[in-house]
């Protein structure tokens, strides 16, 4: 689950998210951040479902961080993808494969948003929202 | 049984052609042909099969359009012409241009080029139309600003003188930055492979003798009809890469089959779908249709080197199907690979063709002359000599050991005018690097001694490396100056850019 976490100015400070991989020993991966006096932002991925995944939720809105779920990373126009598969192996995790007829096959589980994609498609086919 | 069994003439393509005409043909895609051959036998889909459908869709950069706009009135010999602010060849008659897939927009650069003006006419756009001229009695005009749509143009004339390739080396990269070439993202050491073509479904990989190819074979192009001209350029069937040259009317051709594209870093390209019938003649030509992945070879090819593509090391062998299964073993290690051509829409071009045939709208041509199977490929003959890094850098190298003192160094720098020095061990083995830039920052913080500043991963070149991609990496790394070593990292020389700009002058060598 990639999840987009907002700090405000009076928890930028603070180790959240380091606490959090404490307490809970799951792995959160940095993605993106953006950090300064008055806000953090930071795009992360965490690999937990169900249970795990809601608990860490609720450690961050208890924490005073809000957690957006990435509901759409990558926009793939299927009308302009031609499945020519140029996106597929430079993608460092996977996230994009071919169905068993060489359709272009996306995992949004997998994907970190890292946009090697955007740039390897010769269509202008992918984009990051 | 026996060659000479497999080369007696089984039908005749008029023989075909009236078959196709009462709706009696039989046509399989040349994926059904492998799978009949497999289960049934080449004697029997040789007697049962009449025509085989092959079909690609991938970059083919040789690839343009010649364009008649009609006169204006007064009338203009243009003499230079924008299509959407992309530059179209005007070096023929004054309102004929050729516009080709691979130039670039002059505004929009990597973004939109000549594949794109392609498409965008296909589609029924309107495309904006520039043009300059200098005025002669016959034509007064000097300057023209409109805008058309493939309508109104007179002629629209793909013709393109490199596709199709029977087959093509796969691409990977060993070095430890990723690179950005015409075969797509490279990831570093060795991160993945691509590959071009469509293997079993290659038209010319269905025909490998040649022997239903030739000029005036009827094919499908860009969703239209089209026609092979003759050999492509570079067409090298002796080595198995052989090439066609075709051309069609655009104006019956579809934006499906024809897609502008870009490659990030590298420029634009077009996408172009091509389809052959390959007319089953005799039974050899039954078993070339059905040959499949796992007999199509290529190298994988080190794009590290920046080589002439024939120079680059190739890392190993693999068949189409080792590519096509997503993972190949480079070095004991499974590396990713990927196509940057449709297999998908090779498909579905083998598939229409073959919807054409059997309703009686497409009839297949015999060749006026067949394709050359002799011509080989040479490289460009260069004759004069390319300046390599041994002839440019500067042998009597300063040099500074890691323990000298900033202040005795900065010293040094001024009284020889040079702003990079090289940190050596006592076997003259290169260990850092300063530049003037480095001193005056150790000396405003007040640090001693040399190894406390230098700079320890220094970019090196050796000296038989060509200027050209020594100027490139320089400029990638954003340095100005960079010690030539030998094989065992000893100091040999230095080169800056000043040294190149001095020694170079409009690409020849003064020294």
């Amino acid at each position: 689950m990639i999840v987009r976490l907002t700090y405000s100015p009076e928890v930028v400070e603070k180790p959240v998210l380091a606490e959090i991989i404490l307490k809970t020993g799951v792995p959160i991966n940095i993605l993106e951040a953006k950090v300064n006096a008055q806000k953090g932002e930071l795009v992360v991925s965490i690999p937990a479902k169900e249970k795990t995944l809601e608990q860490i939720l609720r450690f961050f809105k208890e924490a005073g961080v809000t957690a957006q779920k990435f509901t759409q990373i990558l926009q793939i126009d299927f009308n302009k993808c031609t499945s020519c598969g140029a996106c597929i192996s430079p993608c460092p995790t996977r996230a994009l494969r071919f169905t068993p007829d060489w359709t272009l096959e996306f995992d949004e589980e997998k994907c970190v948003a890292c946009r090697t994609c955007v740039n390897a498609c010769p269509v202008k086919a992918i984009t990051v929202p | 049984m026996s060659e000479n069994g497999r080369t007696e003439t089984i039908r005749s393509i008029d023989e075909i052609n009236e078959k196709i005409r009462k709706g009696d043909a039989v046509v399989l895609t040349a994926e059904e042909m492998i799978k009949l051959v497999e289960s049934s036998g080449v004697e029997v889909a040789a007697k049962e099969v009449d025509v085989v459908t092959s079909g690609t869709f991938g970059a083919m950069c040789s690839s343009g359009v010649f364009l008649n706009f009609g006169h204006s009135d007064p009338p203009i010999k243009m003499t230079q012409c924008w299509l959407n602010d992309v530059p179209v060849y005007k070096g023929i008659a004054a309102v004929d241009g050729y516009l080709g897939a691979t130039v670039l927009s002059e505004t929009l650069g990597f973004e939109y080029g000549g594949g794109h003006v392609i498409e965008d006419l296909v589609s029924g756009k309107e495309v904006e139309l520039r043009a300059e001229s200098y005025g002669t009695d016959c034509y007064p005009r000097r300057h023209i600003e409109t805008t058309i749509t493939i309508d109104d143009l007179n002629q629209a004339v793909l013709l393109n003188p490199r596709n199709c390739y029977q087959r093509y080396d796969a691409a990977t990269n060993s070095t430890d930055r990723v690179l950005y070439t015409y075969m797509g993202t490279l990831l570093p050491n060795y991160g993945n492979i691509t590959f071009s073509g469509a293997g079993q479904l290659n038209p010319l990989c269905k025909d490998p003798n040649y022997e239903t190819l030739g000029i005036g074979t009827r094919i499908f192009l860009g969703g239209g009809i089209g026609y092979i001209i003759g050999e492509g350029t570079q067409h090298n069937p002796s080595a198995g890469f052989g090439t066609l040259m075709v051309k069609g009317d655009l104006k019956q051709m579809s934006s499906r089959y024809l897609r502008g594209s870009s490659f990030y870093r590298y420029g634009v390209s077009l996408y172009v779908g091509v389809g052959i019938p390959i007319p089953i003649l005799n039974e050899g030509i039954a078993l070339t249709t059905a040959a499949k992945d796992e007999d199509i070879f290529v190298s994988v090819k080190d794009y590290g080197v920046p080589s002439r593509p024939d120079l680059r090391p190739s890392i190993k062998k693999v068949s189409y199907a080792d590519l096509r299964s997503g993972k190949v073993e480079i070095k004991d290690k499974d590396v990713p690979s990927s196509p940057l051509s449709s297999y998908k829409m090779a498909i579905e071009i083998s598939e229409v063709l073959k919807e054409w045939i059997q309703e009686g709208r497409f009839l297949l041509t015999a060749p006026v002359e067949k394709l050359s199977k002799q011509s080989v490929v040479k490289p460009l003959k260069i004759m004069k000599k390319e300046p390599k890094v041994s002839e440019i850098m500067r042998t009597n190298v300063i040099t500074a050991y890691p323990d000298d003192l900033v202040k005795e160094v900065a010293k040094k720098l001024v009284e020889k005018g040079i702003d990079h020095l090289p940190v050596v061990d006592d076997a003259r083995k290169l260990v850092g690097i300063v530049t003037s830039w480095d001193l005056a920052r150790a000396l405003a913080i007040d640090k001693k001694r040399l190894e406390e500043i230098m700079t320890k991963k220094v970019i090196t070149v050796f000296q038989n490396e060509s200027i050209d991609v020594v100027a490139r990496k320089m400029a990638r790394h954003n340095i100005s100056g960079v010690p030539v070593v030998d094989k065992e990292n000893h100091v040999i020389g230095i080169l800056t850019t000043d040294d190149i700009s001095k020694k170079l002058v409009g690409g020849r060598t003064t020294i």
